[in-house]
């Protein structure tokens, strides 16, 4: 098929440039309610996304329009020719500066090695359900349900500058609810985990905290009136509070000007008292699934520090924002790696705090720096005792926090994010459930 | 205009059928759900211009059958000969069943779907087919509403007007049922973002409805609204934490009904016991002044559909009757486990997806009273408008709604004092206990999508009129 779709668009005599990105999908799913498989599914399934170009001038500047198509494999050859002709059509209407493709290079880096290739696919589900319902042995709490992903997908990518890429790569995903029950009263903790590579005592590890935030959920108060209080972001909130340095990095968002980031200058103010933070990109992080060799446009990547000790030293960019910038692009990379601070997360305790390990869903946004959510599990300390509590919310700016906020020395790993385990924010609101 | 189906589906539909025969002979019930739904998405801003794909393109199959225990299903997106999908649908029904048995996993069992003899077609009519404005008409319309903003304020970092379309083609194929039904809908989106001393905010106002290009002109005219609003922000502060009494705009009163009894009566929640309003069917879970519709047959909007991804007929469910919890809404197979009958809830996010229970069009209904008298009757909150996101907890009744702008409401007047972002928080029955003023005109907004946890996006329409609260602001 992508022969046929590269031999048309090589015809046809208004493409300047073109890209084709295959992906054929081979899929096995389980559903379970309790212990009991409810369903089974299974994929197999062929996209291909072609992006074709058109380059033109105008008042003596040069431009390059483009329009994306989906290629089914069910289209025709007819077909396939009338999508081209379209998107042709489109491209030649947008009117964008030019950038370059990515020119054939050799890789620099190896994908993690893996084991999910190994064998037969079908052979993964047990082990995978093994580790899954290991720790699926108390009275009080159990998982109620679950959802199994296994996905090869084989990947190529094509241009007409001459790249042809091609890999396979694995991921899993499991979607698990757990239930506790004290009394009379009943909680729920979900999870969502992606992974590459099979690692069963990680997945049995998850499973086990979120039976312990279950038990704590279901002990918990609610969350007293706190006001402007000490706040400690921990596990799976930390990923997305970081979002804001990952965009505010990237060259579209300086490019289009909504990002005022400047290489050389401080990312979190100029008075900062506390940990500065050191910001990279990984393509080579075990267990990812976004670690990857070359990026979506064919690039060999590597490893790139963007921010150290808190300054920038260059931008996140893929090749045509790059390009606009007059930069060299680090590739589109989306494995995110934060250091850790100077302090364990023993002494960011020190004083009074709310730590929050669970939100319904804790958002930063990433334009304007401000953030919130409604606290499904944290800890309130009050300087003599430390209890859990539910219910009511925070919200702030990091802007407004960054200058003094201190990251724990211990570290995690969320799928493509490695970061501190803990955040320590002062002076955050914190709206009450009582 | 009348919204034609997919010549694809025609041709392939014979194929299908024999599909359906064949594997009849190896399993009790079979169906097959086929696709094609094209569209695009056109997107203009200050420095750059996009034709994409829509994320909504799909084109590929989706079978069903009953294994003797429960259901399996295989998605795919190539046609082979007939001999040969069916041996793909049976190795895929028994590959990791096989596998999964042999490890000793326990396997549930579930009825057989019993379905009536059905055929017939929909098509959906819409004022402006998409094909019937070219491409560059809409790229020039967009480019129009982005240099008309930039002619209107000085503050504008970038301006976004991006507009998307989407027809959707299906066939729903069994022993027994014969469906197809093509519609259109489409989505556009109005993004200032403005700066003033460093400070950068933004807004956004969006576009909805089984619409063609004409919602393109509804954008124009929102243009000069939505660069006022992004202005108005920069001014904005933080809400002091607290409890307030709230008039939501039906933006907002459509978020809330989504998050609230929208996901808490998915009863594929009710199987799993996942879900809190089990318990409190035949009892008061809201105001007397709170009745709230869920269905495809509902409302004209972009979840209105003749039949689900089950075959199920698109339907009206009354979820709350003047403040008491009636029933939930229904995929096909959590009505088999339950004992209920579906109520045409049961959607995938495209053919490669499972199908879930999924809200259609979610509303609150409408009341008499308006919204001067209701501003007037708050001696100190805030009216609530922008819906941006929220997130559902049924097994607890958490709810958690992020709202771009609140502004302030003193003695029964409007200050012009704003407080952005605010982040509405509570447990659901007290804040829908607490609803005592309902404005009397229904608005729905169908612009974002739904998801289940955090994956599975599907295209739902909700909304409201205004509605009188409490709720905690923070």
């Amino acid at each position: 098929m992508i022969e046929m779709i590269r031999q048309i668009l090589q015809n046809h005599p208004e493409v300047d440039a073109f890209t084709i990105g295959a992906e054929l999908t081979e899929s096995l799913e389980l559903f379970f309610i309790r212990r009991e498989l409810d369903m089974n599914r299974a994929k197999k399934v062929a996209h291909y996304r072609v992006t074709v170009y058109k380059d033109f001038e105008a008042d003596g500047v040069r431009y390059r329009g483009s329009a994306q198509v989906e290629i089914h494999p069910t289209l025709s050859g007819p077909e396939i020719r009338r999508a081209v002709a379209d998107a042709v059509f489109a491209a030649a209407l947008v009117r964008n500066p030019w950038y370059p493709l990515v020119e054939p290079a050799p890789l620099i880096v190896e994908a993690p090695p893996g084991n999910f290739g190994t064998g037969d696919l079908a052979d993964w589900l047990p082990a995978l359900t093994e580790a899954l319902y290991r720790n699926d042995c108390h009275e009080a709490g159990w998982i109620n349900s679950a959802e199994v992903f296994l996905n090869r997908i084989k990947l190529r990518l094509v241009n007409s500058a001459g790249v042809d890429r091609s890999r396979v790569a694995y991921g899993a995903e499991l979607e698990v609810i757990v239930n506790w029950r004290e009394a009379d009263h009943e909680v729920e903790i979900f999870r969502d985990l992606h992974f590459a590579a099979f690692g069963p005592d990680a997945i049995a590890a998850q499973v086990r905290e979120m039976l312990h935030y279950g038990r704590e959920k279901a002990l918990a108060r609610l969350t007293p009136a706190l006001r402007q209080y000490t706040v400690i972001l921990t596990g799976e909130p930390v990923r997305e509070f970081f979002r804001y340095y990952q965009a505010q990095v990237g060259a579209q968002n300086v490019y289009e000007g909504t990002s005022l980031f400047k290489v050389g200058q401080s990312v979190q103010g100029d008075a900062v008292r506390g940990d500065r933070i050191s910001l990279s990109l990984d393509p080579t992080l075990p267990f990812s699934t976004a670690s990857s060799p070359f990026d979506p446009d064919g690039l060999p990547v590597q490893p790139v520090v963007i921010v150290r000790d808190g300054r920038l030293l260059r931008y996140r960019g893929d090749t045509r924002y790059a390009s606009y910038l007059g930069v060299p692009p680090t590739g589109n990379i989306a494995n995110l790696v934060i250091d850790g601070g100077s302090r364990p997360l023993a002494e960011l305790k020190a004083d009074p705090y709310l730590e929050i390990a669970s939100f319904s869903d804790f958002q930063m946004d990433p334009l304007t720096g401000d953030f919130g959510g409604e606290i499904r599990l944290g800890w309130y300390n009050d300087g003599h005792q430390t209890v859990p509590v539910s219910g009511g919310s925070i919200s702030g700016n990091i802007r407004a926090v960054q200058e003094e906020m201190y990251l724990s020395r211990e570290l995690q790993q969320e799928n493509n994010f490695v970061g501190p385990q803990s955040v320590k924010l002062l002076n955050v609101s914190v709206t009450g459930a009582q | 205009m009348r919204v034609e189906g997919s010549e694809f589906l025609r041709g392939a539909k014979s194929d299908l059928e024999k599909l359906v025969g064949e594997l009849a002979q190896y399993f009790q019930y079979v169906s097959i759900l086929a696709t094609d739904s094209w569209g695009k998405r056109y997107g203009v801003q200050k420095s750059g211009v996009q034709v994409e794909e829509s994320r909504w393109t799909e084109r590929g199959f989706v079978a069903r059958v009953f294994n003797g225990r429960n259901y399996s299903e295989y998605s795919f997106n190539q046609l082979q000969p007939v001999a040969d999908m069916v041996d793909a649908v049976r190795e895929a029904a028994e590959r990791s069943l096989r596998r999964m048995t042999q490890a000793g996993a326990p396997v549930a069992r579930l009825p057989l779907i019993e379905e009536t003899e059905t055929e017939g077609s929909f098509h959906g009519e819409v004022g402006i087919l998409p094909g019937r404005m070219s491409v560059a008409d809409k790229l020039a319309r967009l480019a129009e509403i982005r240099d008309q903003a930039f002619a209107q304020s000085e503050r504008l970092v970038d301006f976004r007007a991006i507009y998307e379309e989407v027809q959707v083609a299906k066939v729903f194929l069994s022993q027994r049922k014969q469906l197809e039904q093509a519609y259109v809908w489409s989505q556009g989106y109005l993004f200032p973002i403005v700066r003033r001393d460093g400070r950068t905010k933004r807004a956004f106002r969006a576009f909805s409805g089984l619409k063609g290009p004409e919602l393109l002109e509804e954008m124009a005219g929102a243009v000069p609204a939505s660069i006022q609003l992004a202005e108005s922000l920069l001014d904005a502060a933080a809400v002091p934490p607290g409890e307030y009494e709230v008039i939501c705009a039906p933006e907002v009163v459509g978020l809330i009904a989504h998050e609230a009894f929208g996901h808490g009566v998915e009863m594929d929640m009710f199987v799993k016991k996942r879900a809190k309003a089990e318990e409190y069917l035949g009892q008061a879970v809201a105001s007397p002044l709170v009745t709230m519709h869920d269905g495809a047959a509902a409302a004209c909007h972009v979840s209105s559909y003749w039949f689900d991804d089950e075959g199920t007929p698109a339907g009206d469910t009354i979820i709350i009757d003047a403040g008491i919890l009636r029933t939930g809404i229904s995929d096909l197979l959590s009505a088999l486990r339950l004992g209920t009958p579906p109520t045409g809830n049961g959607k995938r996010e495209s053919f490669e997806r499972k199908a879930y229970a999924r809200m259609t069009n979610t509303f609150f209904a409408p009341g008499n009273d308006r919204l001067e008298e209701m501003i007037a009757s708050i001696r100190h909150g805030y009216l609530l408008d922008g819906a941006e996101s929220g997130m559902e907890d049924p097994k607890n009744w958490g709810i958690q709604c992020m709202v771009l702008r609140g502004q302030e409401i003193r003695d029964g007047r409007l200050t012009g004092k704003l407080v952005s972002p605010v982040l509405m928080t509570g447990y659901v029955p007290d804040l829908l206990r607490s609803i005592s003023m309902v404005s009397g005109e229904v608005r729905l907004f169908g612009s974002g999508a739904c998801g289940k946890g955090h994956k599975e996006w599907a295209k739902v329409s909700d909304g409201g009129p205004y509605i009188k609260a409490k709720a905690r602001l923070g």
